[in-house]
């Protein structure tokens, strides 16, 4: 991370721009605080202040469970960073929601690429090869089960499958304007857990 | 010593989208790189996880870029899928004022053969070498025929050394296969070393079914309380089988090394 996002980072709190998908950041002092949403209010909580202490929280869910997309909305509670400095500050918040801070900024400078998922399931080779076979509404089926914001991903989609965004969102799912408090997380592509799950739709329909 | 406070360090994992503990040495190497100051940024992108190694560089502000992959072969990933998601033209490419040069894997580098002999030992303490086949296990794969490479070259050198009885590799996806590991060795006592990064899905919960010492896939190492027991007694013969070496410390060394040669090599070019 670098000083031109830190910088941003700055300005988007002093912006009033404090909510980070499930995350809030105060200010106090010449600290971060850094917590759970839910946790607002709450004053029993475990104390750090490691960046990297974020990537054991971010690892699991409140059951356990392993979470292999952190923008997954499974964050758990029960936590309070304390840091010193705006680079630890992006650091943790970089863990927590890799590389949102960077594609944010880079959506607000017009530099942000974005792929359609056609696109992303053509150049798959080995083992996800299957998936450039999948129909839009194949691609459809699995988007509805893996990236709506309340049960699977908390990003702002901004790739058609092909020429159109996929049917079955609210729009706000597709916009990176507005948002009041939020730092949006922009998805610019589809990921590697939604391509597998493609390719598992497509071997259950053969 | 590697002193580049103008460039940025991505280094390059598998990551899981179902083992935690996939990413966790590449995280840690990472920290500890980032401790010694040596380079304006150091991160990490993943194939399985995000940073993805599309998203990356979007995170990176430096226009000097080392990109250093954190697997042991130069086979599939390395030269297919690194290269096609990060858009590499070579060794170096240069795009939008950035200049990205791709590093060769640590597995390629000497010190890996010394990081799998302690393995080795570690596992089987006072276990007599010379009375003891020692197996290099890769994953192996059809889709590229370079990817069985290193675990190769890795077994020749160990037998240029005539520490061990017999040394031979084995892998998951092609021949030999690990499976086989009861007619592949000889020797009375067989330490099995996983040469991969981390102790996750293939190395920790595959393999182990593969050899024989566990009848199913196991939860992950960090959801178990106990690593596993050594040695294991089958068919009269004492198997033991170690943890990943991708894990150990002087890893973020042999990543910085891996950029040092990177730069020398080139020079070497440029003369």
């Amino acid at each position: 991370m670098g000083g031109r996002i830190e910088l941003a980072l700055l300005h988007w709190l002093d912006q009033g721009r404090t909510q980070v998908g499930q995350i809030v950041i105060e200010r106090a002092g010449g600290d971060f605080l850094l917590r759970h949403l839910a946790d607002v209010g709450q004053e029993k909580l475990e104390e750090k202040n490691l960046p990297e202490d974020a990537l054991e929280i971010a690892r699991w869910d409140a059951e356990g469970k392993y979470r292999p997309l952190k923008t997954a909305p499974t964050l758990r509670r029960g936590w309070r960073f304390r840091l010193g400095s705006v680079a630890e500050l992006a650091l943790t918040v970089e863990y927590f929601y890799p590389a949102m801070l960077g594609s944010y900024l880079a959506a607000r400078e017009g530099r942000l690429g974005v792929t359609p998922l056609r696109e992303t399931l053509n150049r798959q080779t080995g083992l996800y090869a299957l998936t450039r076979k999948a129909t839009v509404e194949d691609a459809e089926t699995v988007i509805k089960r893996r990236c709506h914001s309340e049960s699977g991903c908390l990003k702002t989609i901004l790739w058609p499958i092909e020429d159109e965004p996929p049917r079955g969102f609210p729009a706000e799912k597709f916009t990176l304007a507005g948002g009041g408090e939020r730092i949006p997380l922009p998805c610019a592509e589809g990921c590697n857990l939604l391509v597998a799950a493609i390719r598992r739709q497509l071997k259950k329909k053969a | 010593m590697v002193h580049k406070p103008d460039s940025a360090l991505i280094i390059l994992g598998h990551g899981s989208t179902v083992n935690p503990d996939s990413d966790v040495p590449t995280f840690a190497h990472a920290a500890e790189i980032r401790r010694r100051r040596c380079f304006g940024e150091v991160t990490c992108a993943f194939w399985k996880e995000e940073p993805s190694f599309r998203q990356v560089l979007l995170t990176v502000e430096s226009d000097d870029i080392y990109l250093v992959p954190n697997f042991v072969s130069e086979g599939y990933f390395t030269q297919k899928v690194i290269p096609r998601e990060m858009r590499l033209a070579g060794p170096i490419t240069e795009r939008g004022g950035r200049t990205l040069k791709y590093c060769e894997p640590v597995g390629n580098h000497p010190q890996m053969t010394e990081g799998l002999l302690r393995r080795a030992r570690e596992t089987a303490p006072g276990v007599p070498a010379a009375e003891t086949s020692l197996v290099i296990v890769g994953h192996g794969t059809s889709l590229n025929e370079n990817s069985g490479a290193a675990v190769k070259k890795q077994v020749e050198r160990i037998l240029r050394r005539g520490e061990y009885g017999e040394v031979i590799g084995a892998f998951m996806e092609e021949r030999p296969f690990v499976t086989d590991w009861r007619t592949l060795t000889t020797c009375p006592n067989v330490v099995a070393v996983p040469f991969f990064i981390s102790d996750g899905e293939h190395s920790y919960q595959d393999i182990p079914v593969l050899l024989g010492i566990e009848p199913e896939i196991t939860a992950a190492a960090s959801q178990r309380d106990v690593f596993r027991h050594n040695p294991r007694e089958i068919e009269g013969r004492r198997l033991f089988y170690a943890s990943a070496i991708g894990t150990e410390p002087f890893l973020a060394d042999v990543i910085l090394e891996q950029v040092a040669r990177f730069d020398k090599q080139r020079e070497a070019v440029l003369a």
